[in-house]
């Protein structure tokens, strides 16, 4: 049974009530799962909206990896929530002014939006399955497209008008979802460390280059363990993507920071004890250097070099476990980080991780891990792969 | 149109028409009554049980104490700040007295910075040597008053003391062991007493009568003039109690009246060598609540028969002390 | 809907104006409209067995929302850090009695001499809590009888009822909301549980009850203001460092205490608009 209540260590002077942590490490969890899905959209944006032909291998399984992370998004807030089974209050009577009302609705479009994206890009396929197929999976294929087999030319200029349209919605859509979570912490007042204009857009890009990042990996080690040849072109978009990317949210993070200390409003004294003393080494070290200016050094000096082959895989995906690494620390440091500096401006507390239990950090690696077992899953399914779907091939074909 | 998209929108407006009646349906009945929320909460909440009930809750059968309580300085201090919330009191049993008064006490007069200056305070290691607070204090007139100032001829007062030596004795000292004796007893206290006969605050068949007869002068000069005898009493001889036992007893009356029955405090009255009968006579008319005091109310509660046959032996046979 | 009996007219027309709302978020309902009148007989029946406020006064029968507009006045040199006020919110709302959660507290600031920073503690401090001898039970630890002291001062706070309030701005279901008579209240039976509103509230003043899996704070005692009473607190201080009232009567007690006084609340640059009014604090309280 674990206790009711814990309580954090403080030092200096904090409200009373401010000593037990109301937004655990899941909460950290939520924006990096959200985080994730729209930079993995962005990559199938790419592709679909803007054209960027070599990014076209990982196109489908952007959606794919985008789908199965976006499943799992609401997850660490139901366990978070006293009251689970209450959740459904939030679309119900929906309260305009909270920042957090809208993620019903956000979320519940923008699964809605995965779903249909996914479903016309991989019609022609299901199709193709349900004709194939007399068993119980040929079953769920046949319930998919909805009884109609239609793969007419004319059929699939429809399909490809959708998913032309689905995606420059998603582009909104998912920076919106991010851009929105980036508000949930950036409009509260209460807390300096997390008050600011300019938390949205951190989110948003820190977003973008850990999607893409995810995205990179995924490819790598599914080309690996499918034993087939890493398309190296693909590669070098998505790194040329990250180091784009990276570069804007360095400087948005930095800005943020420099603002906190340059106004150094009330309580700044605090938060510089708390940047230099315990935050120093998951902010500037793990957080700033080794998650993201040594990835976009790397990263500047392979598109310098021209480096291709094993150095360009093996840097490539060195850089996006890195980036992943720091985005993480990112959502670590602004949720744990701003509940640690005490609203007295007086004080700090300090976060007891549990290990087991409901908000425990098995059950955070457990929600960042499972996605990508249901995306296993969902590749035997739909498989993504260029090579595999032929039919798939249509997808664009206009272009 | 494809039918696979007209299915798909027929799909989509299903969902669509479903989740809006569900909203429509799920949504709270008294939900935006009055704004975003659900306004029967606002009734709910206010028809909450209360749990404290004011010292109105505890003035129709408490109506002494309650009144004393408010007519002195600690009438600030609720009823239920000391004794805890009445809600479900009588019907579910009785309230605590505080037992640790000296925790309870310091919790406000305690000596600290911080406090305002106004508040009465005591360093808590100088005051009162660890006895409990209500030894001398009555939590619910806590002011100790002090012994009022007494002048008057003890000539005159002699002369009025006639009237009084058929019960007294002509020196102050009572033929009757249900009579006190008056000699040597502290000015202060004697004219408090007789002023108490005399307003009618204390009341008694014999004395209150002499008493409305006594001008306020009278009653000075009475009190200086048997304040200025000796106590000195033969020895009594028919004490029941047992003396041994009555001074183990003693101990809880000692902050006020002396360890030996000799008051610290001209206020209060010596009983050191007092009538046994009278002792007797006294204790148990506190005890009664027929003699009115806050005080000897409070400290007689507890007592038995045997306990007051026992402390009457024990001062009656201590050693007055008499006027030099 | 052949038989139209008084009381489900009102629940048809409520339902009636929910389908309005519903029709105007999508012109699909022209089918579902028939579908709806059905379901509107069953809705009918739950409204009649609610409590009939109606007519009369709001929220009870012999409380009207709309005559009273609550303050809060503390006046901190008269408090002695005697925690009473904390014991007795605990007890009347059945705050869980541990030192990490109060609708309640007192804080003492203390400069010791040669210190320019006041050294800030609360009743949940565990030098108190030792003195105490209990997380249940709380009383000031005299920590600083042998140092010399250039000023100290007890600080009592509670919810400030926020005219603008930040933590009802930012509820995602409308569990929390402001009175027409200015209390902010939390609705537990619809309460998520989200905590979104502990972390808006500048002054610390919410709660999380694991217990029951809601959000709490002080509520100024609602159940006792609309039955008459003082908030518990008030009635609990012995030393009247604790005001309460209404001031669209010019006479209450904290009318007077508003007018008589020239009082400042916690934070105003957060535009919350407390409405707790103080006396006697200076630029270390916030």
């Amino acid at each position: 049974m674990e206790p009711l209540i814990n309580v954090a260590p403080y030092t200096g002077w904090v409200y009373p009530n401010e000593t037990i942590f109301e937004w655990s490490v899941l909460i950290a969890v939520y924006p990096y799962l959200t985080g994730l899905v729209a930079g993995a959209f962005t990559v199938s944006s790419l592709y679909q909206v803007f054209g960027f032909e070599r990014l076209k291998p990982v196109a489908h399984l952007a959606l794919l990896t985008s789908l199965c992370f976006m499943f799992f998004v609401p997850l660490p807030l139901l366990l978070h929530l006293g009251h689970p089974e209450r959740a459904f209050n939030a679309t119900i009577t929906p309260h305009w002014s909270s920042a957090m009302a809208m993620f019903g609705y956000f979320a519940s479009f923008y699964v809605a939006l995965l779903l249909l994206e996914t479903w016309f890009a991989y019609r022609p396929f299901i199709v193709e399955k349900a004709q194939q197929r007399k068993d119980l999976l040929g079953t769920f294929y046949r319930i998919l497209t909805l009884g109609s087999y239609d793969v007419s030319d004319k059929a699939l200029r429809y399909d490809q008008k959708w998913i032309l349209w689905l995606a420059i919605a998603g582009i909104p859509g998912a920076h919106g979802l991010h851009g929105y979570v980036g508000f949930v912490f950036g409009s509260i007042k209460a807390r300096e460390w997390w008050s600011s204009d300019l938390m949205p857009v951190i989110f948003l890009f820190s977003a973008i280059i850990s999607g893409v990042s995810l995205l990179a990996v995924i490819f790598v080690v599914s080309s690996k363990l499918r034993k087939i040849p890493i398309d190296l072109a693909c590669l070098k978009g998505l790194a040329y993507t990250i180091w784009g990317f990276i570069m804007v949210a360095l400087v948005l993070e930095g800005l943020e920071f420099a603002n906190i200390v340059y106004k150094g409003r009330e309580g700044v004294e605090m938060i510089m004890e708390y940047v230099t003393g315990p935050l120093l080494v998951p902010y500037f070290i793990l957080q700033f250097a080794i998650g993201a200016i040594l990835p976009f050094l790397w990263l500047s000096y392979m598109i310098w070099r021209g480096t291709t082959g094993r150095a360009l895989i093996a840097g490539v995906t060195t850089c996006a476990c890195l980036v992943l690494f720091s985005v993480f620390m990112m959502r670590w440091n602004v949720v744990i980080g701003g509940q640690e500096i005490s609203k007295t401006g007086k004080g700090l507390l300090s976060y007891q991780m549990t290990l087991f239990g409901k908000e425990g950090a098995l059950m955070a690696a457990a929600l960042i891990i499972a996605p990508f077992l249901v995306l296993v899953v969902l590749t035997r399914l739909f498989p993504p792969w260029e090579d595999h779907a032929k039919s798939s091939s249509s997808l664009r074909s206009h272009a | 149109m494809p039918k696979h998209i007209v299915r798909l929108l027929g799909l989509i407006a299903v969902v669509l028409v479903v989740s809006l009646l569900a909203i429509q349906f799920m949504t709270a009945e008294s939900f935006y009554r009055f704004g975003p929320y659900r306004a029967d909460n606002v009734t709910e909440i206010a028809s909450l049980e209360t749990v404290y009930q004011t010292p109105a809750y505890c003035k129709d059968c408490h109506s002494e104490r309650h009144a004393q309580w408010s007519a002195n300085s600690h009438k600030s201090v609720t009823c239920e700040t000391c004794h805890g919330p009445a809600k479900g009191h009588p019907e579910k049993g009785k309230l605590p007295i505080p037992s640790d008064t000296a925790k309870l006490c310091t919790l406000c007069h305690e000596a600290m910075p911080g406090r305002p200056s106004t508040q009465p305070q005591i360093q808590v290691a100088q005051h009162a040597n660890g006895q409990s607070c209500n030894t001398c204090h009555n939590p619910h007139a806590p002011k100790i008053v002090a012994a009022a100032k007494v002048s008057g001829d003890p000539a005159a007062g002699k002369q009025r003391a006639a009237a009084c030596a058929s019960c007294h004795g002509d020196k102050g000292i009572s033929p009757n062991d249900t009579w006190p004796n008056l000699a040597g007893q502290p000015a202060a206290y004697l004219a408090k007493i007789l002023s108490a006969y005399k307003s009618g605050a204390q009341k008694d068949v014999a004395m209150t009568p002499l008493a409305k007869e006594l001008s306020n002068a009278d009653i000075q000069n009475l009190a200086v003039y048997y304040a200025g005898l000796s106590c000195d009493a033969p020895a009594q001889s028919k004490v029941s109690g047992d003396a041994a036992a009555g001074k183990a007893v003693a101990k809880n009356c000692a902050a006020c009246h002396g360890e030996t029955g000799v008051s610290s405090n001209p206020a209060w009255p010596h009983i050191a060598g007092q009538q046994p009968g009278y002792l007797v006579n006294v204790l148990k008319a506190f005890r009664a609540g027929l003699r009115k005091d806050p005080m000897m109310a409070g400290v007689t509660r507890g007592l038995s028969d045997t306990d007051i046959a026992n402390l009457a032996a024990y001062y009656a046979g201590q050693k007055c002390r008499s006027p030099k | 809907m052949k038989k139209v009996s008084n009381p489900s007219l009102a629940a048809r027309r409520s339902f009636l104006s929910k389908l309005a709302r519903a029709a105007a978020c999508t012109g699909a309902l022209a089918g579902a409209g028939a579908l709806g009148v059905g379901v509107a007989k069953g809705a009918s029946a739950k409204t009649e067995a609610k409590p009939a406020a109606e007519g009369g006064s709001f929220p009870t029968k012999d409380y009207d929302w709309t005559k009273h507009q609550w303050a809060f006045g503390v006046d901190a040199t008269k408090c002695i850090g005697c925690l009473r006020c904390v014991e007795a919110c605990k007890v009347e709302n059945d705050v869980p009695r541990n030192a990490h959660q109060f609708r309640t507290w007192v804080e003492r600031y203390v400069y010791l001499e040669g210190e320019d920073r006041a050294r800030i503690d609360s009743q949940q401090d565990p030098v108190n809590i030792a003195a105490s001898g209990s997380e249940k039970e709380y009383r000031f630890a005299n920590r600083y009888k042998d140092q010399k002291v250039d000023k100290a001062f007890f600080v009592p706070k509670l919810c400030n009822q926020c005219t603008h309030p930040a933590c009802v701005q930012v509820c995602p279901v409308g569990a929390t909301y402001k009175t027409e008579d200015g209390v902010v209240l939390i609705d537990h039976d619809y309460c998520i549980g989200c905590r979104y509103c502990v972390q808006a509230c500048p002054y610390g003043a919410r709660y999380f009850n694991e217990e029951h899996g809601v959000s709490d704070k002080c509520t100024w005692c609602y159940h006792r203001i609309t039955k008459g009473m003082q908030p518990a607190c008030v009635e609990a201080c012995p030393v009247g460092a604790r005001i309460f009232g209404d001031i669209k009567d010019k006479q209450s007690p904290v009318s007077l205490f508003i007018r008589n006084n020239r009082v400042q609340v916690l934070r105003p640059e957060t535009g919350n608009a407390p409405n707790v009014f103080y006396v006697g604090i200076d630029k270390e309280v916030n």
